[in-house]
């Protein structure tokens, strides 16, 4: 096992290269670049811009600029914004922790939600709450963010006025816990019902086809209750591929939500990435997206880990 | 998973927010009486962009200017109406009042005598030294990002604490546009790289307030500068600059009163929020001109100015296209009646041509226009002349819905009087992007038409030489330089223009200026489609709020105030 994950980790480092390299090409191939935010202003002049090219190392060749880059990042110096002037270390210092809070808590409402929900559409199959429950988390599924972010703070925040409608605290307010649960509810709402929905239907249909195994029949002839049944004979491998699923999300703690952050002005790191974009601030989008990629590989190792610990037949490195 | 459609998506909100919007009963809150001015107090104002530093000169972000206006001052500033005025300086440096003097060789001087008594917010005093260190700055620092005008400062003379002489090698005409912000000696002086030390983010200086926090992402808060010159002012203890990226959400929150004020508002959210007697709307004129630039050289890649374009070449052809271009209808169904028909590039200010209009809509008359000059419609209802078909393109930005919709009613317009105009738009960070080598069409000349906005400073000067001198006509043999993207060329009109940029008086630099402007109108080169406004909201419990059309509305926030 020990040999297998340290194979595993010394194939994601070429991956990890190559995916920096095609991130590099992809950045730089997207006309503009971080100059353009300047290119109304009748003060800036070529003169200027050329000379701020030079100041931010962007006149440089781009395979240089590249391999600049990478011998920093690859001791753990993840550069400066060019926007900002900041580190870039310090930048997700700011955000991570804030998108941990919200990303944290999607994911422990989605698993604490979706679960039982599952449970109870698979073990009622064709009855009404079954038939209720699986309409809902198609229409929840099919709710762009968006959309539903929007409504909700219309709704529960300007008519009704139960909630705050954006942001991490009220400003000016010292922001106890209390202020900040109430800032946290709709955007987890907002995150957690198109993944609640995601993971009934997997685990419904996964659960479905496990009650219908001999072993289950089995287990119930042996004069198990049904309790006992669900979750120590059809749950424990209904929940298999659930566990692939959530492992493969682990990463979203760290990326953040676009949408969902922009609309709730939530801090997050997905706005960071947003910033960054539109303004081709190429080292933050460099240090993000590829420290994402390694998230992702490391994601799907765990899954894959995991996968071996829940189910004895599955030996990893065999 | 970037969202490309972003722009789609908010008209969407938008639509949403009206939906629901109309629903809600509005809270009705009483107007004051008397708006007197309260004292004290926090006042929320919402901000759709985080600035990335807060330090004049290293950005050029409308959305730091709305902070820094709070924290800086310069030695003039802009009025309302567009007039310089003193904030730092006693008077406004002028020839008559011998503020400038014109000397041997052709250069200038300008004496800037100093406000008494002023202090920086740390309580050290505000000296000429330290305008001396902010052109310093700027021409060592690599990092900031205009040096316009600085780069011909030869030196600056600081005889006393209170009087700076700026000695310019050549007459600089713009010269009370530089010095809008004066940054402090001793803070900064040690500072190796400005933009990575703490003042970037925490910056102070001689104006009413003083940045006191800033968290990445969700606020920024300026607190009262208690050294402030005024005894009487600012009136707010502090502002909350709130990150509220969605502009829809901003709406919403000033709504239900979480923050007191919005920043930057489009005209599709003023319907909505108009009816709501709690919100009082905020527009002022602003600077920015919309326009449709009509391409005289036939289009290439890069384009050859001494060729003219088969159809846009033509006068008569450019000058039916305005005829038939319904600015007033555009405005009042797509604007809400939120814009002024365009006439110049320079819609406001000293220097804006006064009584300089360009045709109005007359269908029929551009018909007649293009009858008399020989372009024949054919079956399809286009116009053709000596074998040329009479159909061009029109581009604009990609994913900007409003342009888009003023897009399709030209389709229809033009092809009523017989011109075909199809649409080929392309990502701003292409169109947009000034760049010759990045392929920015307009610089290329690679276009028939093009549809997009442009702001020019109080001083025109540069927008005027840099756009509609023939000198500025990018071209393979200047490597792109200049953005006279029309290939506009006229001598006297070229003449006119660099007389002006060699003028020390206003008023004869304004009629030079308008002279071009005349020229460049008869020209048709440009149908000036329609001046933009700025708009902003407020709680109407907020008081002293007045806008400016050259700056952003926080250039008077001392005189701002909330009634709890």
């Amino acid at each position: 096992m020990g040999a297998y994950v340290a194979r595993r980790a010394a194939g994601a480092v070429p991956l990890l290269f190559l995916i920096s390299v095609a991130i590099f090409a992809i950045l730089r191939a997207v006309p503009g670049g971080p100059l353009a935010m300047y290119a109304g202003d009748p003060t800036v002049r070529d003169e200027d811009l050329a000379r701020l090219e030079r100041a931010l190392g962007l006149d440089q060749p781009l395979p240089l600029q590249y391999l600049a880059w990478l011998v920093r990042f690859a001791v753990g110096d993840w550069g400066y914004s060019l926007a900002s002037s900041q580190p870039v270390l310090g930048l997700v210092g700011e955000r991570l922790p804030n998108t941990l809070l919200l990303m944290g808590t999607v994911y422990l409402v989605t698993l604490a939600l979706a679960i039982p929900v599952a449970v109870v559409a698979a073990t009622r199959q064709y009855s009404v709450l079954d038939h209720l429950i699986t309409g809902a988390t198609f229409a929840a599924y099919a709710l762009p963010t968006f959309w539903l972010g929007l409504l909700l703070i219309l709704t529960f925040g300007l008519q009704l006025g139960w909630l705050p409608l954006g942001g991490m605290t009220t400003p000016g307010g010292d922001g106890d816990l209390v202020d900040r649960l109430r800032h946290l509810v709709l955007p987890v709402v907002t995150l957690s019902l198109p993944g609640i929905a995601h993971y009934v239907r997997y685990l419904r249909a996964s659960l479905l086809e496990t009650i219908g195994q001999d072993y289950v029949r089995t287990a119930r002839a042996k004069g198990l209750g049904e309790h006992a049944v669900l979750r120590g004979h059809a749950l424990r491998n209904a929940a298999i591929p659930l566990v692939t699923l959530a492992a493969l999300e682990l990463p979203e703690l760290f990326v953040g939500a676009l949408v969902t952050e922009q609309i709730f002005g939530w801090p997050g790191m997905g706005r960071l990435f947003w910033d960054a974009a539109t303004r081709a601030d190429y080292p933050v989008l460099m240090s993000l997206l590829t420290v994402a990629a390694a998230l992702i590989i490391l994601a799907n190792l765990v899954a894959d880990l995991l996968y071996a610990a829940i189910d004895p037949r599955i030996r990893v490195g065999a | 998973m970037i969202r490309t459609a972003a722009a789609r998506l908010a008209a969407l909100f938008a639509a949403i927010a009206v939906l629901l919007g109309a629903c809600a009963p509005a809270p009705a809150i009483p107007a004051p009486a008397t708006p007197a001015p309260v004292r004290g107090g926090t006042l929320v104002f919402a901000l759709s962009q985080e600035p990335p530093f807060l330090l004049p000169g290293y950005t050029t972000q409308t959305a730091a200017g709305v902070i820094l206006n709070t924290v800086f001052d310069g030695l003039t500033g802009i009025d309302p109406e567009g007039n310089y005025i003193a904030i730092l300086a006693k008077q406004v440096p002028s020839l008559a009042n011998g503020g400038v003097k014109m000397l041997a060789g052709g250069r200038m001087a300008v004496t800037y005598d100093l406000v008494d008594g002023v202090r920086w917010a740390d309580g050290s005093p505000f000296t000429s030294a330290d305008v001396k260190f902010t052109w310093e700055l700027f021409m060592k620092d690599s990092r900031v990002v205009s040096r316009e005008g600085y780069d011909l400062i030869e030196s600056i003379d600081t005889p006393t604490p209170v009087q700076a002489v700026v000695n310019y090698r050549q007459l600089y005409a713009p010269f009370l546009t530089r010095f809008g912000a004066i940054l402090p000696k001793a803070v900064l002086e040690k500072e190796a790289d400005l933009t990575k030390a703490a003042f970037a983010r925490l910056p102070m200086g001689t104006g009413p307030f003083k940045v006191t926090e800033f968290v990445a992402g969700d606020h920024v808060t300026v607190e009262r500068n208690p050294q402030y010159r005024n005894k009487e002012r600012p009136y707010l203890d502090r502002i909350i600059f709130r990150i509220v990226p969605s502009k829809d959400a901003a709406v919403a929150q000033l709504k239900a009163a979480e923050v007191d004020g919005v920043w930057s508002l489009t005209e599709a959210q003023v319907p909505d929020i108009e009816k709501n007697p709690a919100i009082r709307v905020l527009t002022a004129p602003s600077a920015t001109v919309e326009r449709i630039e009509l391409n005289q050289a036939k289009p290439g890649d890069p384009a050859d100015p001494r060729i003219r374009h088969p159809v846009l070449g033509d006068r008569a052809v450019r000058r039916a296209l305005n005829l038939a271009t319904p600015k007033q209808q555009i405005i009042d169904k797509l604007l809400f009646g939120r814009a002024k028909v365009g006439t110049s590039p320079i819609a406001l200010g000293w220097a804006s041509p006064k009584g300089l209009t360009q045709e109005a809509y007359d269908s029929a008359l551009a018909a007649k226009v293009l009858d008399d000059a020989g372009w024949v419609k054919g079956a399809d209802g286009i116009r053709s002349k000596g074998g040329v078909r009479a159909s061009i393109t029109i581009t604009t930005t990609t994913d900007d819905r409003l342009r888009e919709q003023v897009q399709q009613i030209l389709v229809d317009e033009w092809r009523r009087i017989g011109v075909a105009l199809s649409i080929k738009n392309m990502p701003s960070s292409v169109l947009l992007s000034n760049s010759w080598t990045g392929g920015d069409p307009r610089k290329r000349g690679n276009f028939d038409a093009v549809l997009y906005a442009s702001t020019p400073q109080v001083d025109p000067h540069t927008t005027m030489s840099q756009r509609y001198t023939s000198s500025s006509i990018p071209t393979a043999a200047n490597s792109g330089l200049g953005q006279n993207f029309t290939r506009f060329s006229n001598s006297e009109a070229d003449a006119a223009i660099n007389e002006a940029g060699l003028t020390a008086d206003p008023t004869r630099r304004a009629d030079l200026y308008a002279k071009a402007l005349r020229l460049l109108n008869e020209d048709v080169a440009i149908i000036w489609l329609y001046d933009r406004q700025s708009i902003d909201a407020f709680r109407s419990n907020v008081g002293g709020v007045t806008g400016n059309a050259w700056l952003a509305a926080t250039y008077n926030a001392a005189d701002w105030w909330i009634k709890r």
